[in-house]
């Protein structure tokens, strides 16, 4: 995972700063900022975000460092690290509580929302083979009316997956296909439905009062907005408003297998406040990975124990 | 107060490093924020750097301003293609030329880029621009990986055609059996792997020929620009098909991996072939954010040919520069 990239940098930020030994404690931790600052400009961090991040870490660096002034260099070194490690989290960890998750024999549904490319009709169809494989009966709902070919593709996929899809190809309205589709697998007694939807943005608000509407006749269980791993600075304002009309609890990071960083997206958790569940590492329907925010930091970081940190 | 106005406001001042670097932090951060890759905001801000420092501000113009309108120099500077091309006379002039048998060599287009950034929407965009002024149109369908890329291809085609003549029957065959009309047709030979590709584009290309096409526009798979085994065929596909103008879409939403995608696409057909033009896509979803052009231009020095602004036809804007620096600098 290129990410790792990131936590290499931060990671050489750190070692850099601290094994210059002939400066004095502030400017080790000024100098490491900077490195830090850069790395995380250059992986789509939010601006804003990344002022904050850092004016934190000085604060916390300088404060612990000022009641004890005669530790070691390996000390300071996880002081440092732990501190870096605990505001990252904060950036992707949202502690948002219990995640969502299906309960069998029961019918839950699944919405997809996102800008548009972003990878939802694929996702759409990797969650859809990653819960059938674990025993739920799932169906596939193509509710976008508007792309060229939308219905086609969701079809192709789901065959080519063995999973039972509803679409259609001379209804227009979006609503009314996902509620027709709803109420058939309903009836059918999937336990999974998942309904695919169109790309939409931020400033096209007829669009977004589609979403909306959409989600109030599917009724999702669970709300998942799609991200590309790629996305630079816009994604701060494309996800929040998101969050206000679609309200999701869940992110899929998708194109991780590209050479983007994923900056962009980790500053939508941030500014949502909303976990990433999974993320996509290629076009083919097995693509999909489980994503846990702590290991990935942990990752980023190059740090292999983390308790032995966390109890410092 | 004075000696405040003396050093701020008034004019004639010679400008030193010194003076630069606070206000060269803040248009920087502001690049970034607009999505520029810290990588090109430095470049920018080395540009204004060597502009400045030495010389002196006009009367009444502060050393800010005075660096303002350095950046916007050099903002106009990379976004200003070098060479201007008429893309509509040279497709004229081409199609006027017959060969021996009497056969005009139709102008060929490919368009490359990442997944799902809008290729195939964008295509079509442009063979509406081609339909309106009066040149007939071959699609053809080389994306043969991803699922629904043909029938996508065909919808659009059916658009364009009722778009082109009102009485098109959605689903009917032209003249030649194939979905379109005659104005616009749609060339596909169905799924399969990359020798599938190259064999269809250089079909089409026959067929094209063959058949009094003024204008060819393939269409190809997305592909990551970090994979060699999927980068790679596109220089054999290139060299096959021998296009007039490859065009890379990219899309404005994309953060600093678009200095990377626009290097990588431009080396991917070998040391003879460049890609000829950019059409950035989405520019209407990032608000003033618009710095993925800068990031893309400045990586390769490749002009942009189009910005998409939207989703449906006549969402195909020639680039005004003067808006983008404007829109950059607010
Ligand atoms: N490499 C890679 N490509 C992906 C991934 N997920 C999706 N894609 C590709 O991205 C492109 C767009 O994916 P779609 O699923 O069509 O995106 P979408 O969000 O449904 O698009 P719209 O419906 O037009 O808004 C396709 O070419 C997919 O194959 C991924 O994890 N890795
Ligand atoms: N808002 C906006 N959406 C666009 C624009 N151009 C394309 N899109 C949308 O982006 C999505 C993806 O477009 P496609 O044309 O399928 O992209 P592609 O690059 O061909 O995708 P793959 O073939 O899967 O790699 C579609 O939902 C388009 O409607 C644009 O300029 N503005
Ligand atoms: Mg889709
Ligand atoms: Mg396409």
């Amino acid at each position: 995972m290129v990410l790792a990239d990131l936590g290499k940098r931060i990671n050489s930020a750190v070692n850099g700063a601290l094994s210059n030994s002939q400066d004095d404690y502030a400017s080790t931790v000024d100098h490491m900022l900077k490195g830090i600052v850069t790395a995380l400009l250059e992986s789509d961090v939010n601006v804003k975000l990344v002022s904050k991040l850092k004016n934190n870490l000085k604060s916390k660096l300088l404060d612990s460092k000022g009641d004890n002034r005669s530790i070691s260099n390996g000390q300071t070194k996880k002081m440092i690290q732990k501190a870096v490690f605990d505001e990252l989290c904060d950036l992707v960890d949202c502690r948002t509580g219990e995640s969502f998750q299906p309960k069998k024999k029961k019918c839950n549904v699944i919405m997809f929302v996102g800008l548009q490319g972003s990878g939802k009709t694929t996702s759409c169809t990797k969650l859809a083979v990653y819960y059938s494989r674990r025993g739920y009966k799932v169906g596939l709902i193509c509710a976008d009316t508007f792309r060229a070919g939308a219905f086609d593709q969701l079809k192709q996929n789901a065959i080519k997956a063995h999973i039972p899809f509803y679409g259609s190809y001379t209804e227009t309205n979006p609503v009314k296909v996902a509620a027709e589709g709803v109420a058939k697998f309903k009836k059918e007694k999937f336990e999974i439905i998942i309904v695919d939807t169109s790309g939409r943005h931020q400033q096209e608000q007829a669009l977004f009062q589609e979403m909306v509407e959409i989600s109030n006749v599917v009724k999702p269980n669970q709300t998942i907005m799609v991200l590309d791993a790629s996305i630079g600075q816009a994604a701060e304002q494309q996800s929040k408003a998101f969050k206000e009309s679609a309200d999701f609890g869940a992110i899929i990071l998708t194109k991780m297998d590209g050479h983007a960083k994923g900056g962009g997206a980790i500053s939508a958790v941030a500014a949502t406040n909303t976990p990433i569940i999974f993320i996509g590492t290629g076009e083919h329907m097995h693509d999909l990975e489980k994503f846990s925010p702590k290991s990935f930091v942990s990752k980023l970081l190059g740090i292999g124990d983390i308790e032995s940190l966390l109890e410092q | 107060a004075f000696s405040f106005l003396k050093k701020h406001i008034l004019g004639n001042k010679t400008i030193s490093e010194e003076d630069l670097k606070s206000v060269l932090d803040k248009l920087q951060q502001k690049l970034i924020s607009k999505n520029v890759a810290p990588e090109v905001a430095r470049h920018l801000s080395q540009q204004v750097s060597k502009d400045l420092i030495g010389s002196k501000t006009a009367n009444w113009t502060s050393v800010e301003n005075t660096a303002r309108e350095s950046l916007i120099k050099a903002l106009t500077q990379i976004l200003t293609p070098g060479v201007s091309v008429d893309l509509l006379h040279e497709i004229q002039k081409r199609t006027s030329q017959k060969d021996s048998e009497g056969k005009k060599h139709p102008y060929v287009f490919s368009i490359v880029g990442v997944n799902g950034v809008g290729k195939s929407t964008n295509l079509s965009k442009l063979a509406f621009w081609l339909l309106q002024n009066n040149f007939n149109v071959l699609i053809v369908a080389c994306d043969t990986f991803r699922s629904g890329a043909v029938e996508q291809l065909r919808v659009h085609v059916e658009n364009l055609a009722q778009l082109t003549d009102e009485s098109h029957v959605r689903g009917s065959r032209n003249r030649r059996g194939k979905s379109g009309n005659d104005h616009v047709e749609l060339f596909e030979a169905g799924y399969g792997g990359s020798d599938l590709v190259a064999k269809i584009a250089k079909q089409a290309i026959k067929y094209a020929k063959d058949q009094n096409f003024d204008v060819v526009l393939m269409d190809t798979a997305g592909r990551r620009h970090n994979d060699p085994t999927l980068m790679s065929p596109l220089k054999s596909f290139a060299e096959q098909a021998n296009p007039d103008k490859i065009i890379m879409v990219g899309e404005a939403l994309v953060g600093t991996d678009s200095v990377q995608q626009a290097k990588n696409f431009n080396n991917a057909f070998g040391k003879v072939r460049n890609l000829d033009f950019f059409i950035v896509s989405k520019c209407d979803t990032v608000g003033e954010m618009l710095g993925t052009m800068v990031n893309m231009v400045y990586a390769t020095g490749i002009p942009i040919l189009f910005v998409g602004v939207g989703q449906t036809y006549t969402d195909l804007r020639t680039l005004s520069v003067k808006w983008a620096v404007d829109t950059l600098m607010s």
